[in-house]
């Protein structure tokens, strides 16, 4: 019986029918992932121990948890005991981890089975998967297409079928917007509501995990395990988490949606114009009420986020240093060599770039001019969502200005083409608010995605409105024809 | 030469909390290397620090105690620097909102009481050690230091010359170990100092170049440091050069300082917030929680000790001045009341024996159990004054109780009047010249006669047991 | 952005990046560093810098020991290393 493309909910059904067994379910999504090795998706697998797992699972007693046995991709950002993580990056392609991110632990408790780990931009920096150490990841929907990223191979692994939903993380959109090239739903919870315990830092005050998935509901389902307070994360909210499915099918007659002004989609192609517009008819016929909505600042999100990130990137990447673990260099004269040598060996260029970039925004003479005035933006943008909240209950866009392009096709001559991909994402990040992606439809032959962004600890409303649209659409059970792989 | 000194005293405190800054990991002295290292003080990837509330408490205490003023609300930030010793690549301490702001401590010179300003404290995590001669050709980390609790303290440049850095020193130590914020323990590096030191002429308005010795462990080496580098730079300027601006080592083999390599090149530590934490708030509640269970400081001891135990006030004083040695003495009275003895005991006898061997007494073999049974058996006339010394003195050498080495030497003191009456006869009759030069006027003969009285009993006699019978018998 | 500046910001780094990449890098870094410099046409007078989103603050552990030290695991993940310690190339002070 195929499994490639079931949703959770189709293979804990098989599950529980013992239509399968765990240790065929985990077998066979093995195999699955062998014959699609083309998309390189997968960076580690972890063969032996999800087998071992799979049995225990099958002679346990069975439980009431939805996630027992359903194999999972983790994104190879989270530190994963015993299982090499390397963030995509050759300066930790030898690191085993001795301890597992707490994200992580909470699936792996409620039952599931941890496939491998995916394949990332490096040190999830950036928007297409093509500064991986371990080469591109492909578009399961165009071969020589990027998925997007960071999360490109969370997306792709999901995407092409081989697990019903994965891990991924957010800091300017590297859930939601690889999510939108690939045709499936993620989301970024509000700030603070999954522990960053033992996800690997890129910028602090930005990070957050979230699933990937086929549906909003499968979202929920993973979410609701790896949301919670975590004593080892300060920055983990001490709010308790509602379970995310019970609000799920509420009608959303009477939601208030804002389109925000500022974002002029009529620069974008035609046809993403026309997607977002169909999606809003969509919801006018499910009861929603759309508002326009003023967000002055947003155009500052870009050179805000640009200006941040790569500050508290320079400072987490510190620790790669060639001392205690990672790649060191060979032949080096003394410590200051040892760590030029070992950095500038492990590190892909747009790394360093944003380094560089990040060491210059914080250095003396310019820590007022760039972050400390970006962190000023930054509650200016914070303050005008505040503001626009008052009026609506979440906010629509589309997820990308475009779709998924070829490989190189972007960025090569001019880094900043490549950050503008993330122009409608990156704003939620800087004010730490939840915001979902959704598949609505094609541009191009190419997955095209919807964006709903809420309210602060609103998971529930997003995921709401969002399965409502694919309760009432087919967007989301398209699946690509995946011949070219 | 019409020189002024001007020094400014950074002062390294390590918190005696049961466990890191950052992370739970115990700050125990001694242990294997890279045993005391938690996931966090690894540095590992995706580790994030949590607050220990004790260290805060503790620094309170300190900021209270000098009068200080404390930002209930304090941040923290990162100092973004590489070295082998620093896990993170960036230490995490306080830049912008340091959890104490100003206060003062007076410090003795010979010129009375001087009030030295204090700048700031402030919260900040140690560094990992380097070892760099033990292994050939390689320098070793260890990183059960990195992540300890610091209090870093920052004089004004109020201090003019080596004797009133050492007093401040020693001030500063003396209230840390009083409060419970520190162990003090200046060899195991519980207390270091960076001095900031530089010269001008008298009544020149501008500071001189100032050049900052880091990392000093011991008051003598301050002392040393100090004035070694204030020659230095006076022999320089004297010369016509100008004094550099750098970091220095003070070698105390070659008694010098020297440039250190590492800081040659100025750094940028572009410090900023520390993301991963968030502003700490002291509640008012726990503000009043410190405040009602101060401890108790050395002036008031002082004065509990001449109302309760009767002491002189420049016994107390002298007890009161250590905390370590307050304690022991406080010990010590739940088991003898003689506090006056006892009191005596610990200033002379005792302070000369740890003065030589340049220890505490919680670091000797003596136990207040122990100096209180001695100070009984003296008070009791089991052994005479003289005898316990001697007694005190295997005591010292092996830790072993009064009563044992009573015991196994036989030396109790003699005082029964039969016995030493019949000693006090045999003495007379041996020496009939020396009785009759006594009778006829030589006095001091007296001593004589006590000594051989002594010297048959091994000096068990009870002296004033002798002191009597001897003048009776004689007058016969 | 001039050569010093690139210079002192790459020591700073600890990086070192290839003579035949250079040009194309400091391009892209003046690059970025014009586009946000477009931060400077926002006012923010009077403007509290928002360094987290979280308008929270930290709570505090209690003084009480909770290992999770791994010597072996850890020395082990090391290039360099012995029983004991982690060992890089001697520093002189």
């Amino acid at each position: 019986m195929s499994i490639q493309f079931k949703t959770i909910r189709e293979l804990r059904e098989m599950l529980d029918k013992k239509a399968i067994s765990s240790e065929e379910l985990t077998n066979e999504t093995h195999k699955l992932a062998e014959n699609l090795k083309d998309l390189n998706c997968f960076v580690t697998m972890n063969e032996d121990a999800s087998i071992e797992k799979s049995k225990i699972i099958d002679q346990a007693d069975k439980t009431d948890s939805v996630l027992s046995g359903i194999p999972l991709a983790q994104k190879d950002l989270f530190c994963t005991e015993g299982l090499r993580t390397t963030c995509s990056s050759k300066i930790l392609s030898n690191f085993i981890p001795p301890y597992t991110a707490t994200a992580v632990k909470k699936l792996e408790s409620a039952g599931s089975i941890t496939i491998g780990k995916t394949n990332m931009d490096e040190f999830a920096m950036g928007s297409s998967n093509e500064t991986s150490y371990f080469g591109n990841v492909h578009n399961p929907w165009k071969k020589g297409y990027v998925p997007g990223g960071s999360s490109g191979g969370s997306a792709a692994a999901v995407a092409a079928g081989i697990v019903p939903a994965a891990t991924g993380t957010d800091t300017g959109g590297s859930i939601r917007q690889p999510a939108a090239h690939c045709g499936i739903t993620g989301i970024k919870p509000t700030y603070g509501r999954v522990s960053r315990w033992g996800m690997i830092a890129f910028a602090s005050s930005l990070d957050q995990a979230g699933p990937l998935a086929r549906s909003a509901e499968d979202c929920a389902i993973l979410l609701n395990e790896m949301s919670g307070h975590d004593s080892k994360d300060t920055t983990s909210l001490d709010i308790e988490c509602t379970d995310l499915l019970d609000t799920i099918n509420q009608p959303i007659k009477g939601l208030k949606i804002g389109i925000v002004k500022e974002f002029d989609l009529g620069d974008l192609d035609s046809e993403v114009q026309n997607r977002f517009e169909d999606s809003k008819k969509l919801y006018e016929t499910l009861g929603a009420e759309f508002i326009e909505i003023s967000l002055p600042n947003i155009s500052a999100s870009v050179p805000t986020y640009y200006s941040i990130a790569p500050a508290e990137c320079s400072s987490n990447l510190s620790r790669f240093d060639g001392v205690r673990f990672g790649h060191r260099a060979e032949n080096t004269e003394d410590l200051n060599d040892l760590y030029i040598k070992s950095r500038s060996e492990g590190f892909g260029d747009e790394v360093k770039r944003r380094i560089l970039i990040g060491t210059y925004a914080l250095s003396a003479g310019y820590y007022d001019a760039y972050y400390k005035k970006a962190q000023q933006v930054r509650r200016l943008i914070k303050n005008d969502f505040e503001s626009a909240f008052k009026s609506v209950d979440l906010m629509m866009t589309p997820t990308s200005p475009g779709t998924a392009f070829a490989f190189g096709s972007k960025g090569a001559q001019n880094p900043i083409e490549l950050y503008l991909e993330d122009l409608f994402t990156i704003s939620s990040n800087l004010a730490g608010l939840p915001a979902i992606s959704i598949p609505h439809g094609k541009v191009n032959s190419l997955p095209a995605g919807l964006q709903l962004i809420g309210n602060f600890l609103r998971e529930d409303q997003i995921l709401n409105a969002a399965h409502i649209f694919q309760k009432n659409s087919e967007f989301h059970l398209d699946k690509p024809s995946m011949e070219e792989f | 030469m019409a020189w002024e000194i001007v020094i400014g005293i950074e002062t390294h405190v390590q918190l005696s909390t049961k466990t890191k800054l950052f992370s739970r990991a115990s700050t125990e002295f001694g242990k294997s290397p890279n045993t005391n290292v938690n996931l966090i003080d690894c540095g590992l990837p995706g580790v994030l620090p949590s607050v220990n509330k004790e260290a805060f408490y503790k620094a309170i205490r300190f900021g209270l105690a000098v009068g200080a003023q404390i930002n209930q609300t304090s941040i923290f930030d990162r100092k973004n620097y590489f070295y082998a010793d620093l896990p993170k690549g960036y230490q995490i301490t306080q830049m912008d909102v340091p959890i104490v702001l100003g206060g003062t401590i007076d410090i003795e010179t010979d010129k009375g009481i001087k009030t030295i300003n204090i700048t700031r404290a402030h919260l900040e995590e140690d560094a990992g050690k380097s070892i760099h001669d033990q292994f050939d050709g390689y320098s070793a980390i260890d990183l059960n230091r990195a992540g300890t609790p610091l209090l870093e303290i920052v004089s004004e440049p109020e201090i003019s010359n080596a004797k009133e850095a050492v007093a401040y020193m020693k001030a500063m130590h003396q209230l840390v170990t009083y409060l419970d914020v520190s162990d003090g323990n200046m060899s195991q590096g519980s207390l270091r100092c960076d001095a900031n030191v530089s010269v001008r002429k008298i009544g020149d308005p501008e500071l001189g170049t100032r050049t900052e010795i880091k990392n000093i462990n011991s008051f003598r080496f301050v002392e040393k440091a100090i004035n070694f580098e204030v020659k230095r730079q006076i022999k320089q300027l004297e010369n016509g050069e100008v004094v550099t601006q750098e970091t220095r080592l003070y070698d105390s083999v070659k008694d010098e300082t020297r440039p250190m390599r590492s800081k040659e090149f100025a750094n940028d530590y572009r410090y900023f917030p520390e993301p991963d934490l968030l502003p700490v708030v002291i509640s008012d509640k726990e503000m009043q929680d410190i405040k009602d269970n101060f401890p108790e400081l050395a002036e008031e001891k002082e004065k509990r000790y001449t109302k309760d135990f009767g002491l002189s006030e420049y016994d107390a004083q002298i007890l009161a001045s250590s905390k370590i040695m307050a304690d022991f003495f406080e010990q010590s009275t739940k088991e003898t009341k003689n506090y006056a003895l006892l009191a005596n005991w610990l200033i002379g006898e005792i302070g000369a024996f740890l003065n030589k061997d340049a220890i505490e007494i919680n670091q000797s073999k003596l136990t207040p159990s122990n100096l209180a049974m001695l100070i009984n058996r003296i008070d009791d006339q089991t052994i005479s004054g003289k005898i316990g010394k001697s007694i005190f003195e295997e005591m010292y050498a092996s830790g072993a109780s009064p009563d044992e080495i009573i015991e196994s030497q036989g030396l109790q003191q003699i005082s029964d009047d039969g016995e030493i009456e019949k000693i006090i006869n045999s003495v007379i009759q041996e020496n009939p010249d020396q009785v009759t030069a006594y009778l006829a006027g030589k006095d001091k003969l007296f001593g004589f006669f006590v000594g051989q009285v002594m010297k048959l009993t091994q000096g068990k006699a009870n002296p004033q047991t002798v002191n009597t019978i001897l003048k009776e018998r004689l007058k016969e | 952005m001039d050569q010093e500046t690139v210079r002192t910001i790459c020591y700073l780094a600890r990086l070192q990046i290839d003579e035949d990449k250079a040009q194309k890098i400091e391009n892209d870094l003046e690059t970025i560093i014009e586009m946000i410099g477009g931060l400077q046409a926002f006012n923010t007078e009077n403007i509290q810098p928002l360094y987290s989103p979280l308008e929270k603050t930290a709570f505090m552990h209690e003084d009480i020991e909770s290992s999770d030290n791994q010597k072996e695991k850890f020395l082990q993940n090391a290039a360099v290393s012995n029983e004991d310690y982690f060992l890089v190339p001697r520093v002189v002070e």
